[in-house]
């Protein structure tokens, strides 16, 4: 059953993002997002399937439950899972390589620096399973090859010590748990199975399930990028259930009267859930561009830095310490939002002495 | 053996003074539970409380993460946990069962239709190796040390291994403990080692040290090999290769390779139950198998001829073939098959099996290392097939078919609990249990025909 199932985060674990201490949650968000894109884009560039940076997206996401976002730098940290996951993998990729994909992306040469946060939802990749990768879409990334990045010996000796150091610190934070079942095979079989996909626009059958499938696999990649983390909180199933019903709905497949999702063993209530989140996620995705532009004032362009966010903290004054806020709104709701968090952690502690 | 002098580690004392602290420690361990499960009734209470808040603050932020009320998002594995050390008499081919279950009673209230419920547990962060005292040292092998520990709270007795990791590859930390650690954790079988946790060393800046806690098993099937004055009983072999088949079974239903199993992977407690060990060259294989695996594996004693020909095709024959090896070892307390090297290896295969004919081995001469092979002709010289001395033999054992299609599969995990069987039979625990536990000198590295391994290369 390994393959159909995942660790998932505990109440305490979703409780801790958000409390006392915790970074105020929208910039959580966006570190999250650029990260994630960020490990996207190495991945393509590295020709890896997605089925391996997905997993990277995966293991990054239970990494930031355990460990603080501001630990380590972010794209630090995006490299290390990524070469984590690539090694356990059967596309195993070279820390040179991995140090040159990275000073690359973090360059003012690449398409990633210039518009970061453009691509999302991505395009949808190849069928799963399939090993080739989009080197169409690789290519629109190293458009400029004349102007690579230069990296110097002392620099990659720097990066392949900092990316070794994080693998084992990642592999602690986690348990040395490397596991991750992906839905997007789910998905696929699922779509297979089910012969009850007809369809209303075109006659093609079978254009039309391709399209089905196509459109599923783009939810639950969207939905890798997403600080929802829906990976952390819901089993394959469910997941490929929910992408499964929301490409059908956009694509318009007729489905059946019966509660069909039950043969996969998910209920209504989680299905509702999800298709909820999965849809949000579009929308989410540029209010996400228009809030990272803002957090990099100052600095036009490229992969948000841990720098970037302390700056931004010390203009909220939450560093500092002084009191909370510039006015403005979001800071308010942060602060109603710890005081909350501080109430409740009081009555956890009673309740705890008490038992 | 036991008249060499006291070996490196030998332990007597120690063994003795545990031994009498035994009730003691039940009784410890009996409050220490009753404890835990105090605490995790406490902790449940809280946690419903924090989620009961959490649900209600989320819901004025319907797009964030989801309500935790709604379900327990963490199945609490400690309580399947807590009844699951060492106590094998009442455990027995303990497959999947306690992961299916339902976690509690609040969520299958509101699960009308009875849908299966998928646990995978939950994540975080390692502790520290100094959680556990140091007892003594068991073993240095290739690719890490054991030694055997106590867990300084609960009194448990485990064995540590430590990953070796060289400082000087730059690759990191091994992809082969990785995959060991990965698998052993996705395991859960009554005849295989069971891993409890993996700790790290104790500075927080860097991961330097890794350590796999894995249940403590007594002995190894070479070293008992070794010190035994008269060999197994048939009996005694049959509970041995029973246990052996159904863990090796379990392991083949789910996609692993083992890839080494010797007699010196091979662990045997008090009680006779074996447990499979030492999993740092098996890896999880597709069905059919992929095509590019290394033919660079298992010891060379216990190496199938498939592999000796250089196959990259293989599959679960191979861990077959090292079974049948075992068994013949388990008879005359000898390696079977002691090759000086490859070809030896081979030479000595086919001649207790006999050169393989194009009909009963379609295609072998298509193999790598066949070409060049200068095969003896005519009908095979064979030697006598190993047997119990105490016993009708059996006959050459079937499992060291040369062809590895005709070689059998290892049988459906047995149906009868290996236990109630092994206690009718009287298996070998008289004698093992005869000598002080562990008590067996260090071996200075005679391990017989090891291969080149190949060590970071990323292994297919
Ligand atoms: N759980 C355990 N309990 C008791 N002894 C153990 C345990 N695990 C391993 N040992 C002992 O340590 C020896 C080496 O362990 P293991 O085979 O796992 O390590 P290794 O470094 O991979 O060895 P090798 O490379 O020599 O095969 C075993 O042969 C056994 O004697
Ligand atoms: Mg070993």
């Amino acid at each position: 059953m390994a393959h159909m199932t995942n660790p998932l985060a505990t109440p305490d674990q979703l409780f801790q993002r958000r409390s006392l201490g915790a970074l105020p949650m929208e910039l959580q968000d966006i570190i999250f997002f650029s990260t994630q894109c960020l490990t996207q884009a190495a991945g393509l560039l590295l020709q890896l399937p997605q089925s391996v940076t997905a997993q990277a997206n995966v293991l990054l996401a239970r990494y930031w439950l355990v460990e603080s976002m501001m630990a380590h730098e972010f794209s630090d940290v995006s490299a290390a899972t990524l070469y984590l996951v690539a090694k356990l993998s059967s596309h195993p990729v070279s820390p040179r390589d991995v140090a040159y994909i990275y000073t690359y992306l973090l360059s003012s040469s690449s398409a990633f620096f210039h518009d970061p946060s453009s691509r999302p939802p991505p395009p949808p990749p190849p069928p799963f399973g399939s090993e080739s990768t989009t080197t169409a879409t690789a290519s629109s990334f190293s458009s400029d090859k004349s102007n690579t990045p230069y990296l110097s010996p002392s620099g990659y000796q720097a990066f392949h010590a900092r990316l070794l150091r994080l693998e084992g610190l990642v592999l602690a934070a986690l348990g040395f748990d490397t596991h991750v079942a992906l839905p997007h095979p789910l998905a696929v079989t699922y779509l297979q199975a089910l012969d009850f996909f007809s369809f209303r626009r075109d006659g093609s059958k079978e254009a039309g399930r391709r399209a089905l499938a196509a459109r599923a696999v783009a939810y639950l990649n969207a939905a890798l990028l997403s600080p929802q983390a829906l990976y952390l909180t819901h089993q394959p199933p469910a997941l490929a259930v929910a992408a499964m019903y929301s490409a059908a709905r956009d694509v318009g497949a007729k489905m059946p009267e019966c509660e069909w999702w039950e043969v996969f063993d998910v209920d209504r209530e989680e299905l509702g859930f999800l298709v909820v989140g999965m849809r949000s996620v579009e929308g989410w995705g540029r209010k996400m561009r228009k809030d990272m532009k803002e957090a990099m004032r100052g600095r036009e362009r490229g992969m948000l830095t841990r720098k970037d966010v302390e700056g931004e903290l010390r203009r909220r004054g939450l560093v500092a310490g002084d009191e909370v806020g510039n006015g403005s709104k979001m800071a308010v709701v942060d602060a109603a939002e710890e005081e909350a968090a501080r109430r409740l952690d009081e009555k956890m502690a009673e309740m705890a002495s008490a038992a | 053996m036991a008249s060499k002098p006291k070996s490196r580690w030998a332990d007597d004392e120690a063994d003795a003074a545990l031994e009498a602290q035994r009730k003691k420690e039940k009784e410890e361990k009996k409050r220490l539970k009753a404890e835990k499960a105090r605490k995790l009734e406490a902790e449940r209470k809280a946690r419903e409380a924090a989620a009961a808040s959490t649900s209600q603050q989320a819901g004025d932020d319907p797009d964030r993460g989801p309500p935790a009320k709604r379900r327990r998002l963490s199945p609490e594995r400690d309580n399947h946990d807590g009844d699951d050390h060492g106590d094998d008499d009442h455990r027995d081919d303990d497959n999947e069962a306690p992961r299916a279950h339902a976690p509690s009673s609040e969520t299958t209230a509101a699960d009308p239709s009875n849908l299966l419920r998928f646990e995978g547990g939950t994540f975080g962060r390692s502790r520290s190796v100094e959680n556990y005292d140091k007892l003594n040292d068991i073993e240095e092998g290739t690719y890490g040390w054991v030694s055997r520990a106590k867990d300084v709270a609960t009194g448990q007795v485990v064995a540590l291994k430590r990953l070796k990791m060289d400082p000087k590859d730059r690759s990191g930390v091994p992809v082969t403990g990785l995959r060991e650690i990965q698998i052993l954790k996705d395991c859960n079988h009554g005849n295989v080692v069971k891993l409890l946790e993996v700790v790290v060393g104790d500075d927080a800046s860097k991961v330097d040290s890794i350590f796999l806690v894995l249940e403590f098993l007594e002995h190894d099937l070479k070293s008992i090999l070794e010190d035994m004055p008269s060999p197994f009983l048939a009996s005694e072999v049959k509970t041995l290769l029973r246990q052996l088949a159904s863990g090796l079974a379990y392991l083949h239903d789910h996609f692993i390779l083992h890839r080494d199993l010797k007699t010196s992977n091979l662990l045997l407690n008090n009680r006779g139950r074996l447990k499979i060990a030492d999993f740092g060259m098996a890896r999880y294989v597709s069905d059919p198998p992929p095509a590019n695996l290394t033919p660079l594996v298992v010891t060379l004693w216990y190496r199938a001829p498939e592999l000796l020909l250089g196959e990259t095709r293989y599959g679960a024959a191979v861990d077959m073939w090292s079974v049948g090896c075992v068994f013949g070892e388990l008879l005359t307390r000898e390696p079977l098959l002691q090759g000086r090297n490859e070809v030896d290896q081979l030479a000595r295969v086919f001649e207790l099996c006999g050169t393989p004919s194009d009909d009963a081995w379609p295609g072998f001469r298509r193999l790598p290392h066949a070409r060049g092979l200068k095969l003896p002709r005519g009908p095979p010289r064979r030697r006598s097939a190993p047997r119990s001395p105490s016993s009708p033999p059996p006959a050459r054992p079937c499992s060291a078919r040369s062809s590895p299609s005709t070689r059998p599969a290892a049988p459906p995990p047995a149906r009868c609990s290996s236990t109630t069987t092994f206690a009718r039979t009287r298996g070998p625990s008289p004698r093992p249990c005869s000598r002080p536990s562990r008590a067996r000198p260090a071996r200075s590295g005679g391990d017989g025909g090891r291969p080149p391994r190949r060590r970071r290369a990323a292994r297919r």
